[in-house]
């Protein structure tokens, strides 16, 4: 029996070997390497120079650093919730009996399967001032005069409606089917027996549905807070971080440091900074579900 | 919640993967095979010299597309077939990711024999030791320096020492549409624009054109935001004697504050008057399609209009608008990167090529370009190309950067970003330039 087990773990290992050597080689190995260039500065050319802690201290005093990560978690506050709302109404929708049943499952999940690129310039088109669709409808409709122009993508708050407004449309799918899913698996026995008890639609959603989609909305909101956290592409694309750096997530600032200013060390150092900003909400995520799961 | 961990875990790893993953096969046509650089070293052979001995293979890395691409294909091409002695070898790369290549290649001893860079970019890849200098080489492969224009080539000297062989300059222009110059009656009889060449002129200009022009034409056709602006800033900056915006000693930043808001506030007053139409989607377009009665940008548009249907438009430098005239220009130029041999039967004929190019300026000159050649300019073949004559004479106007070697750093990190803020009317000119000062002096210090 013992000689049984044995052989199947190390035909197990023998399996994942490939894996885990691409795995080991290409991402396990780079990141031990990342925080030794952490300590240095360092080049795109490998000019390198030990510095100490001086990376991190420059991090701690750089302004640009700091605008830069407010800027990714004004980014998180603003799609993380709206996606929740947005995602269990889609869900909602599609959830219901009706002959648009199919249509809307398909209609709600499609911008998903767009590439990131293709999503921002379907956005850059629809908000564009003169040509873009928004300020077109609003001229059709009155609502903004013809001598006036609505400049979504350089006025900052504008600026944030637009890219919440892209992002939100371009990845709502993917939560939208995780909550389709989790609803379906809902009893309909505990809804029976609600109507029954004479339960009106909102009391059956406040008391039945939302609280046996809730861990599902934990999972959505950790995923979602790690996915806008590294925002990125889609800014890049659409305000390249504009106006005035007003809009620049830190991941635009490491990409600009490590491979316009050719620093890859500080680059690297504020990539272990989000990392460990990251790996610090996901910890207080674990403790306070395991609380909950502990009580009930 | 393991999977949090592992997105977690994937965040950082992705990124220092990313980071880390550029430091190797970078190779794409880089490995030219071993030269066969001994057996026979004909000395003192003159340097287009068609005689036997060893062929020479060159790789050659540039970052041209489009038109530009095509023009440097047909050029190497010409040479390859001129000189049996000597093969070069293209490749083309991504032009956004051209310059990360190429420092990472030569890093690696996997750069190219012969590269491109431009004047602007030339002091940074020195200072990594990306590119060598081209003194002794020169000698032996017989290029003569004094056939190139000197503005252009100074900007290439650095420390008294050349390291590379221009082979344009593209400096910012001005286009206009002649028939809406002719609809608001300021074509002259010669076909070029009735303008004064003063600040008050060029304004009177634009304010007629607004007027008599129909209110869906665009007087002036410029991006509101980053580089054509920005260009535009520089040359006014320049023609008021602005040098540059770091120290001769490009320690420390030095911009002179009444110059550059001179400059910003009157470019600004372009946007504010509604001569530039606000937050233009397109500026190119705006022109292209005749809706636009003039516009400045770069030379190498002059293809793109050329190949426009039924689209009559002419060029000339930028008005003097302030003391002299001054415009902003960057250059393309031939540069030897450092490889591992430093094989001199492979330099001298990378040279050779480099000289040649530039001695053919005509064919670079399809896109638009000026070539770096007096010779080249005072030709039949260049001359019978149209409007390149019309603005041939403002190489020896560009205003060069200085040799920082943090030239782009500037423009994108400090530049940009203050100038833009005024074009929007968000900044004062004579904020910007204390803001710009602050911002040129934080890119040196880093």
């Amino acid at each position: 029996m013992r000689m049984n087990k044995w052989r199947a773990d190390v035909q197990a290992f023998l399996f994942l070997l490939p894996f885990l050597l691409v795995y080991v080689g290409f991402t396990f190995w780079p990141m031990i390497k990342g925080v030794q260039m952490t300590f240095y500065k360092w080049t795109l050319i490998k000019k390198m120079q030990y510095v100490g802690w001086d990376n991190y201290r420059r991090m701690l005093q750089d302004q640009e650093m700091w605008d830069a990560l407010w800027h990714s978690t004004i980014f998180v506050l603003l799609t993380t919730p709206t996606m929740l709302v947005l995602a269990i109404m889609l869900a909602m929708i599609a959830n219901r009996k009706s002959r648009l049943q199919k249509f809307y499952r398909s209609v709600f999940f499609l911008p998903s399967v767009l590439s990131v690129a293709v999503a921002s310039f379907l956005g850059l088109f629809v908000f564009q001032p003169y040509t873009g669709l928004v300020n077109s409808v609003l001229h059709l409709l009155g609502v903004l005069s013809d001598q006036r122009e609505i400049f979504w993508l350089t006025e900052t708050n504008l600026a944030w409606i637009a890219i919440s407004l892209i992002t939100l449309w371009w990845t709502v799918g993917f939560n939208f089917i995780l909550y389709l899913s989790a609803m379906q698996d809902i009893p309909d026995e505990i809804y029976e027996a609600a109507r029954l008890d004479g339960a009106n639609d909102r009391q059956v959603f406040w008391r039945i549905t939302l609280p046996y989609l809730s861990p599902i909305t934990k999972t959505i909101t950790m995923l979602q807070i790690i996915a806008s956290f590294k925002v990125f592409l889609q800014i890049y694309i659409i305000t390249g971080g504009g106006p005035l750096d007003q809009t620049r997530p830190i991941i635009q600032l490491i990409y600009q440091t490590g491979f316009r200013k050719n620093d890859l060390g500080y680059a690297a150092t504020m990539s272990y900074m989000l990392f460990a900003i990251l790996l610090v909400l996901s910890i207080i995520q674990y403790v306070i579900n395991n609380r909950k799961g502990a009580n009930a | 919640m393991k999977k949090s961990y592992s997105i977690v875990l994937a965040t950082l790893l992705s990124t220092s993967l990313l980071l880390s993953a550029c430091g190797g096969n970078d190779n794409k046509g880089g490995n030219a095979s071993p030269a066969p650089s001994d057996a026979s070293s004909s000395e003192a052979s003159a340097p287009a010299d068609a005689g036997s001995g060893a062929k020479v293979t060159l790789s050659f890395w540039t970052l041209f597309d489009g038109g530009d691409g095509e023009n440097m294909q047909t050029l190497i091409d010409e040479f390859n077939k001129s000189h049996p002695d000597i093969v070069v070898k293209n490749t083309k790369l991504v032009w956004g990711e051209y310059y990360t290549k190429l420092i990472t290649a030569v890093g690696n001893g996997n750069g190219p024999d012969v590269g491109i860079s431009h004047t602007s970019r030339l002091p940074d890849l020195i200072d990594q030791g990306v590119v060598t200098e081209l003194d002794d080489v020169a000698d032996a492969a017989g290029v003569d320096w004094a056939s190139y224009n000197q503005n252009l080539l100074n900007a290439t000297v650095v420390n008294g020492k050349h390291y590379a062989a221009p082979i344009d300059t593209h400096p910012f222009i001005m286009y206009y549409n002649k028939k809406l110059l002719k609809d608001a009656g300021l074509l002259g009889d010669d076909g070029k624009p009735v303008l004064e060449q003063s600040a008050e002129g060029f304004d009177t200009f634009l304010k007629t054109l607004k007027e008599k022009l129909p209110s869906k034409v665009t007087p002036f056709a410029l991006s509101n935001s980053n580089d054509d602006p920005y260009r535009l800033w520089w040359a006014l900056y320049s023609q008021l004697g602005g040098n540059d915006i770091v120290s001769d000693d490009l320690q420390s930043a030095s911009v002179d504050a009444e110059k550059g808001a001179k400059a910003a506030d009157y470019v600004q007053k372009l946007f504010t008057n509604g001569y530039i139409k606000k937050n233009d989607p397109d500026f190119y377009k705006n022109f292209q399609s005749g809706t636009a009665a003039i516009m400045m940008t770069g030379v190498w548009a002059t293809g793109i209009w050329e190949s426009t249907k039924d689209f009559e438009f002419g060029a000339m430098p930028i008005p003097k608008i302030f003391d002299q005239e001054a415009t902003w220009g960057d250059s393309h130029t031939i540069i030897l990167p450092t490889t591992k041999s430093n094989d001199p039967e492979k330099r001298k004929a990378a040279l050779v090529f480099a000289d040649w190019v530039a001695s053919n300026g005509h064919i670079w000159a399809k896109a638009g370009h000026i070539p770096s050649k007096p010779s080249v300019i005072e030709s039949q073949e260049f001359k019978d190309l149209p409007y390149r004559s019309d603005y041939a004479m403002v190489a020896s106007t560009v205003k060069f950067n200085k040799p920082s070697t943090k030239n782009w750093q500037i423009r994108d990190n400090a530049s940009f970003k203050f100038l833009n803020e005024v074009w929007a009317n968000k900044m004062s000119p004579a904020d910007a330039m204390v803001k710009l000062q602050e911002g040129v002096q934080k890119v040196l210090s880093e």
